[in-house]
């Protein structure tokens, strides 16, 4: 059985926003009434970078919001799309004239509102551009389950996980950098174009208010290419030690981005929502042991939750094939909750 | 040219209002058959939000009007809610004046059906509220403003409940009922039922009515 910390289920993510900004007073701030967490002071010298997508993958997106990263997150319900009228709310509040970039993870709901707010934005004179992420290789020419037939259109496509995260952190210190809304969206597309995820889990997730995870696994299964809704997996493999369950990732991986010895990779070992830390490390170690036989570098990662899936108990790991030019902007300034680091604000 | 007569705007939503009030709960037992059961709660949560937009806005005007309940369904989830609200959009814009003129209103559910064509990639026959929609465009298609606009309106709304209850043959191809297949055979597709509630409103209300439609066909 599996039990939660919360009130009302119903109220669950309103109740976490409202949290999430009394304690970070300095960086975020939460409106309840259009449903959107914006930067405690609104950035007046750049494009702004919003984006959105349903809830239960926190820390994103509202995580990071703030200097050198997000302007605004709009927040769904549980695994649900924001409305389009919320995005569109979003997107008034973010933009000061400079235009705004919206970063989406690809799913039909969500590229369905985001599409509409920006038609609304055109209407009142806001520019914006698009970043479409699309990440997850378990997907990969692939019909996910969850999605619709779309046989006519070529299918719904890979779905967009953790590399969202380096996509915001890049266009965001892009941004801090002047950078146009046209640059930006170029930038966000060759991020997208360069990272990779896949994930497995042990145990799915449990919804907020139930006791029964989202599906089950036998004791000897892991599932395999699994998203971050709970959706089941690509297949299900048998239960293995850390280092297999590990290669059994980064080998596709390096595969699908064509890494070669001299390459570096921006890696993100990333806890599902109830991976433990002693596990996450061990994860990374396998990784790093893995990519360092191939010549592969990581040349910067991050180990710990950032794209969660409720109390989902697995990983995923991406890799971003980057240059310099790429870790010089990962390495620039960041000040939001999930993500800190460098000079002043 | 002539225009639907003042206060049209106002009276369609009141009839819709009217209407989803007491049909929302049968359309909800309609999604439950082959979607995923929140089509009548987020119909009745659009309408609540249109209410709220309309309290705000204090609207005089069609477009005003539409807009209130437009920003309702975009303010709403699921999928039926963004492409609800882009429908009644196009219908807000379709005229500059205070009301529309018939042919203006037809233009508007042309444009109407344009819109969720590009967004939900339905095509006739996916059993949604194309199905309906179409006919209704069809039977509109040609109407000027010589023509009586309920009698005009009153044969889309015939074309649209045709198109509606012909769903019911259909195996689910886009929308929710698209996941269960041949389980939605025979069951009438929820967003369909609701367009031709909707173009049976404008009928009523050109007529100038503000009573709920008859909506008990859809349980026949």
């Amino acid at each position: 059985m599996r039990r939660q910390v919360v009130n009302d289920p119903d109220q669950m993510v309103a109740e976490a926003l409202e949290g999430l900004a009394l304690s970070h007073p300095d960086l975020v701030r939460y409106d309840p009434r259009r449903q959107i967490v914006t930067r405690r002071h609104q950035a007046t010298d750049k494009v702004a970078l919003l984006s959105g997508g349903g809830s239960g993958h926190e820390p994103l997106h509202a995580g990071f919001v703030g200097v050198g990263m997000l302007d605004v997150a709009v927040p769904g319900a549980i695994f649900a799309s924001p409305t389009a009228l919320q995005l569109h709310e979003g997107t008034l509040a973010a933009d000061n004239g400079q235009g705004v970039l919206h970063i989406v993870k690809n799913y039909t709901g969500d590229v369905l509102n985001f599409t509409i707010a920006r038609e609304l934005a055109d209407d009142d004179g806001v520019r914006t551009a698009e970043v479409l992420v699309d990440d997850d290789l378990a997907t990969d020419s692939n019909n996910d389950d969850t999605e619709d037939d779309e046989e006519d259109d070529g299918g719904p496509g890979r779905r967009g996980t953790a590399a969202v995260v380096a996509v915001e952190k890049l266009c965001g210190a892009a941004a801090e950098a002047s950078a146009s809304l046209d640059e930006l969206a170029q930038l966000g597309a060759d991020v997208v174009k360069r990272s990779s995820t896949l994930a497995f889990a042990l145990e799915a997730g449990t919804h907020p208010g139930q006791d029964r995870a989202g599906f089950d696994l036998e004791a000897g299964e892991v599932e395999f290419g699994v998203g971050i809704h709970g959706e089941r997996g690509r297949s299900r493999i048998d239960f293995a030690a850390a280092d297999d369950l590990v290669a059994h990732v980064v080998d596709p991986l390096v595969e699908s981005l064509g890494l070669a010895r001299g390459d570096a990779v921006l890696a993100i070992v990333n806890d599902l929502g109830s991976a433990y830390p002693l596990e996450t490390y061990v994860a990374a170690r396998a990784m790093h042991r893995q990519l360092d036989g191939r010549g592969v570098t990581v040349a910067r990662s991050l180990v710990g939750p950032y794209v969660t899936s409720l109390d989902m108990h697995g990983l995923s790991i991406t890799l971003v094939r980057v240059d310099d030019d790429l870790l010089r902007l990962w390495d620039a300034p960041v000040h939001t909750p999930a993500l800190t680091w460098g000079g002043a604000r | 040219m002539t225009t639907l007569q003042a206060g049209f705007g106002e009276r369609w939503v009141a009839t819709l209002q009217a209407t989803f009030a007491d049909a929302a709960a049968a359309l909800g037992d309609l999604d439950r058959q082959s979607g995923d059961g929140d089509f009548g709660t987020n119909i009745t949560s659009a309408f609540a939000r249109a209410r709220g937009e309309a309290e705000e806005a204090q609207p005089s005007t069609y477009p005003e009007w539409l807009t209130a309940v437009s920003r309702g369904f975009l303010g709403t989830g699921g999928t039926s809610g963004p492409l609800y609200g882009m429908f009644f959009r196009e219908l807000a814009r379709c005229t500059d004046g205070d009301e529309p003129s018939l042919a203006e209103l037809s233009a508007g559910f042309a444009a109407g059906l344009a819109t969720v064509q590009r967004y939900g990639k339905a095509k006739v026959g996916h059993k949604t509220m194309v199905d309906a929609l179409s006919l209704a465009v069809d039977a509109l298609e040609g109407s000027s403003d010589e023509n009586d606009p309920a009698e005009a309106l009153g044969a889309a709304a015939d074309a649209a409940q045709e198109g509606a209850r012909s769903t019911a043959e259909i195996t689910a191809r886009r929308g929710r009922a698209a996941y269960v297949g041949e389980v939605s055979r025979g069951v009438l597709d929820p967003g369909a039922v609701a367009m031709a509630l909707v173009i049976r409103g404008a009928a009523q209300a050109a007529g100038g009515s503000t009573d709920a439609v008859d909506a008990s066909w859809m349980q026949a």
